[in-house]
């Protein structure tokens, strides 16, 4: 069945409802004063420096979501690979409880999870460093890389392994020559949603970052009493780049539709 | 462990988790894994049932004197508030409509999505994988823009002349009778309907994404049969594609609905203070101003049952109505 | 008597040409195979029937009725598709009933419906099964009589045999050919497999490329094939390529009398076609030329005889009951091409073969 024209209005419809307040938040960046007008008053491009240069407030916090991120979402897929690559040899017992455990802090609400870290890190003497937050990021987001690194693992053909045995090949060698290579785009999408994911959260991090540094995002929420201002909107801006390149970079190198769970056999 | 070793592991006969390097490697990403995701939460469940120290924090003890005034008030047996349950309820309430309501509009979305060219998808996933990513806090500063009197859409309405129209026809008196109003001009701040309408916008590409892989799968010859047999559109979506999306569509709202259990942000800025969640009060207990990290911990404990309960309520409502 | 006329259909897929200039009489009552390999066209030719796909040009008439902009929830055309698409969250008698659950009908009346047509593809008692629970064989027969349920004015198949195993897949064309006999209702049936468009069929369509090669009942598409495609896909054909002299034809340095060949210029390419069993080892008179067996292959109920001759390879098929003398490989024998069994064709640009 083809889509009709009522099909195409309604996803336009929505689309537009979705983009609507990325798109205020944006405009809200160029307002010359200090507060959040739309449509901006004074359009200056003045925040921008404001955020990037001038101010060690938004600079430092910036570079704190950077570390985290990247740091994070690398664990993450380290923590992911073992256990994807077990749960895919054998679906034994550890191996789903090593799964289940990987998909916990995701199933329950952000806000226990991130009450428990806290009093985790304050008990082992963690609280407030930014290897907390990395390790508590790793945790939260292992399960996005575990999902695409199986979804990855499970389009190899057995028949290729038994193959390469037969040509002599020791399971260390058809990991890093069949396994590898055909896994690599999946690892990367992994890291990338585990990457993006981080970047934006804000109530884990604030648990154990216990104010004695501040993410973008922590920064942004810790102003709020004062109100938004247009240099977090220069934020916000940076933070959708961050996310639109990312994702456009895991559709252009993998199969997005197969990655969030298409049927490959259709069209 | 030296490279030849794990050759010779590698190369050994029989699957490699009877090895003793993988299986000391998965027994060490056991203990990681328990640590990082596991232990958090008996941390919270030992320190709901700790001692609260004034004025230095808290110790490990055993008394239930947080869930005592989680149920029947801080001062009770001389009284008894309900306080805390009127959280767990707002908490609930918020969240339920905003799940279902992101539901019901991720659905005919997602249908549509998935008849899309592959290219077509690809494009509307990643405008969606960025939408579904962006900080709440994000997306609560645009809703706060888009909702505010000076330059939101109180202030189109007016410029439109909605505003006098509606007082015009007697409307506006509704809009004011039900808080979405100021004597003169529409306010959309602070609302339970600006808190539903944020909760659900930030979860509805979470909606899409988990309806898509059922509604993706859906055979297309099901639907083709059910039109050659007489059936309209909406009836093809009735009779056909409803039922057999039923579980997903289900098990979607459930999980959307937990998440947004815990939501902070959104609750804070744009519900009235009498109408704040159990999440804000842990916030409180926990970091905020009143200081008693074991509450908070009961607290925690409260919501982390209510939503498993929620959970397991919707597992046996469906596996109930499958059989 | 309402035929199904198909009136100068085109149907354009972006640049693609799935389907053109197809003019065709679906005759009221009798079963039409369209027949072709995979990609020719068929299937988007039957879905534009059932209501489907909108043509990109042409009509479609049902009688005096054009049905060309009728959705295809309106038009009441039963269609069995290859899958199946049986709802797997609906009973088998809900399946059958689900037209007239839709219509309307009571509930009663549903189930006798269900029951009767249940009887009618020969699964009495099946009604209360979950789909998951039935054979491929008896999807089938649900499938169909899910498609019969509403009365259907034409009753579409859509390569209907293919999801089924070889034996089984022979017994049903039988089945379901004595079923459309006895009911009497215009049936269009897609297939790639030409065994089960002759065992089927009133009329065959062979189609290719988006048009229809020949159309005509199966004994003639099989003796007087129009081209040499259309004699390659229907049955078993030697090839050999040549040129028209003065009424008869050159293959290298032998010259073949077709008395029943069209006329062609002195000098035109041809192509011409024999079939197997036409050919005679040891045959004496016109159109004689030598050979020497190269293969010999009995599978039981035929023999081929592969040779190889001065004009290329050429197999010979013997049933069963016929009497031969002894062959060995190696042996060089004659043999005859009668002359009122060979087929000539004009030889057809490389790229359409």
């Amino acid at each position: 069945m083809r889509l009709r024209w009522w099909g195409h209005g309604f996803m336009w419809l929505a689309g537009l409802v979705l983009l609507m307040p990325i798109l205020v938040v944006s405009a809200a960046a160029l307002n010359g004063g200090r507060s959040m007008l739309f449509p901006p008053e004074d359009p200056t491009l003045a925040r921008f420096g404001e955020f990037f240069v001038s101010e060690p407030v938004w600079r430092e916090a910036l570079w704190n979501s950077v570390v985290i991120a990247l740091s994070s979402a690398a664990l993450a897929v380290l923590l992911a690979w073992p256990a994807a690559y077990f749960i895919w040899k054998s679906s034994d017992r550890l191996s789903r409880v090593i799964a289940g455990l990987m998909a916990m802090p995701f199933a329950v609400p952000p806000i226990v999870f991130g009450v428990g870290l806290g009093f985790m890190w304050a008990f082992t003497g963690g609280l407030g460093t930014i290897w907390a937050g990395i390790l508590s990021h790793a945790a939260l987001f292992a399960a996005l890389p575990l999902v695409t690194i199986s979804i990855g693992l499970q389009g190899i053909d057995r028949a290729h392994l038994d193959a390469a045995a037969t040509m002599g090949a020791t399971e260390g060698i058809a990991f890093r020559t069949i396994v590898l290579p055909q896994t690599i785009p999946y690892t990367i999408s992994g890291f990338f949603f585990a990457m993006v994911l981080s970047f934006n959260e804000f109530i884990v991090i604030f648990f154990v970052s216990s104010s004695s540094y501040a993410t973008v995002t922590l920064q942004i929420f810790n102003s709020l009493r004062n109100g938004f201002t247009p240099t977090m909107a220069v934020g916000a801006i940076a933070f959708i780049l961050v996310s639109v390149a990312a994702f456009s970079l895991v559709a252009r190198f993998g199969d997005l539709p197969r990655l969030m769970g298409a049927d490959q056999t259709r069209r | 462990m030296s490279a030849s070793a794990a050759e010779e592991a590698a190369s050994a006969p029989g699957p490699a988790h009877t090895d003793a390097s993988g299986a000391a490697l998965r027994l060490g990403l056991l203990a990681v894994l328990l640590v990082l995701c596991l232990v958090p939460f008996l941390f919270v469940l030992a320190i709901s049932f700790g001692h609260k120290i004034e004025g230095a924090g808290w110790e490990f003890g055993f008394e239930f004197t947080h869930y005592a005034r989680f149920f029947f008030g801080a001062a009770w047996p001389e009284s008894f508030s309900q306080l805390y349950w009127q959280r767990l309820g707002y908490s609930v309430y918020f969240a339920a409509i905003a799940a279902v309501l992101a539901v019901a509009l991720a659905f005919p979305f997602t249908y549509f999505l998935t008849r899309l060219s592959r290219l077509g998808q690809t494009i509307w996933l990643v405008i969606l994988l960025s939408s579904l990513s962006l900080s709440e806090v994000f997306i609560v500063m645009g809703w706060d823009i888009l909702l505010s009197a000076r330059s939101g859409l109180p202030a189109l309405l007016d410029a439109l002349g909605i505003t006098d129209w509606t007082k015009e026809i007697g409307w506006f008196r509704w809009f004011r009778d039900v808080g979405l109003a100021s004597p003169r001009n529409f306010k959309f701040k602070t609302s339970g309907f600006a808190t539903v309408l944020t909760m659900a916008y930030l979860v509805w590409p979470y909606a899409v994404i988990l309806l898509y892989p059922a509604l993706s799968r859906l055979d297309p010859s099901l639907i083709e049969a059910a039109r050659t047999m007489g059936a309209r559109p909406l009836t093809v979506t009735r009779t056909v594609i409803l039922p057999l999306v039923r579980l997903p569509l289900v098990g979607s709202s459930l999980l959307l609905f937990v998440f947004l259990l815990g939501t902070y942000v959104t609750v804070t800025v744009f519900a009235d203070p009498s109408q704040h969640t159990l999440a804000v009060s842990i916030y409180d207990s926990v970091r905020g101003s009143t200081l008693n990290a074991p509450f908070g911990a009961a607290q925690s404990v409260i919501l982390l049952v209510a939503a498993g309960g929620f959970l397991l309520a919707g597992r046996r409502l469906s596996a109930a109505a499958a059989s | 008597m309402v035929d199904l006329v198909l009136k100068g259909i085109r149907k354009d897929f972006g640049a693609t040409r799935a389907v053109d200039r197809i003019n065709l009489t679906f005759p009221h009552g009798k079963l039409t195979a369209l027949l072709g390999p995979s990609g020719c066209g068929k299937t988007t030719l039957l879905r534009m029937i059932a209501g489907l796909e909108d043509p990109t040009h042409g009509r479609i008439l049902l009688g005096d009725e054009d049905i060309t902009a009728l959705p295809a929830h309106r038009r009441r055309f039963g269609m069995v598709f290859q899958s199946f698409a049986l709802f797997p969250h609906l009973t088998v008698a809900d399946n059958i009933a689900y037209a007239l659950a839709i219509e309307g009908v009571d509930k009663a009346k549903r189930r006798a419906r269900a029951e009767e047509l249940l009887e009618l593809v020969q699964l009495p008692g099946y009604g209360a099964r979950r789909i998951g629970e039935l054979s491929g064989g008896q999807r089938q027969r649900v499938a169909i009589a899910r498609a019969l349920a509403q009365e259907p004015r034409v009753f579409l198949l859509d390569e209907p045999m293919s999801a089924l195993d070889a034996k089984l897949r022979e017994d049903m064309q039988v089945e379901l050919r004595l079923l459309q006999q006895r009911l009497k209702i215009t049936t269009v049936v897609v297939t790639h497999d030409q065994r089960e468009a002759m065992t089927m069929a009133d009329q065959i369509v062979v189609m290719s490329h988006g048009h229809a090669e020949q159309v005509g009942p199966p004994q003639q598409i099989y003796s007087r094939p129009a081209n040499a495609f259309v004699a390659s896909f229907i049955g078993k054909a030697n090839f050999l390529s040549g040129e028209a002299t003065g009424g008869r034809f050159r293959v290298g340095e032998f010259t073949f009398e077709a008395p029943r060949a069209p006329s062609f210029l002195t000098g035109s390419k041809v192509t011409l076609a024999i079939r197997p069993e036409n050919a005679v080892i040891g045959g004496k008179g016109p159109n004689a030329l030598p050979a020497r067996i190269t293969f010999i292959r009995d599978v039981g109920s035929t023999r081929d005889i592969y040779l190889s001759t001065p004009v290329g390879e050429i197999v010979v098929e013997y049933g069963a009951g016929e009497s031969l003398p002894p062959m060995h490989v190696g042996e060089d024998v004659p043999l005859q091409l009668p002359p009122e069994t060979l087929h000539v064709f004009a030889r057809e640009p490389e790229a359409a073969a």
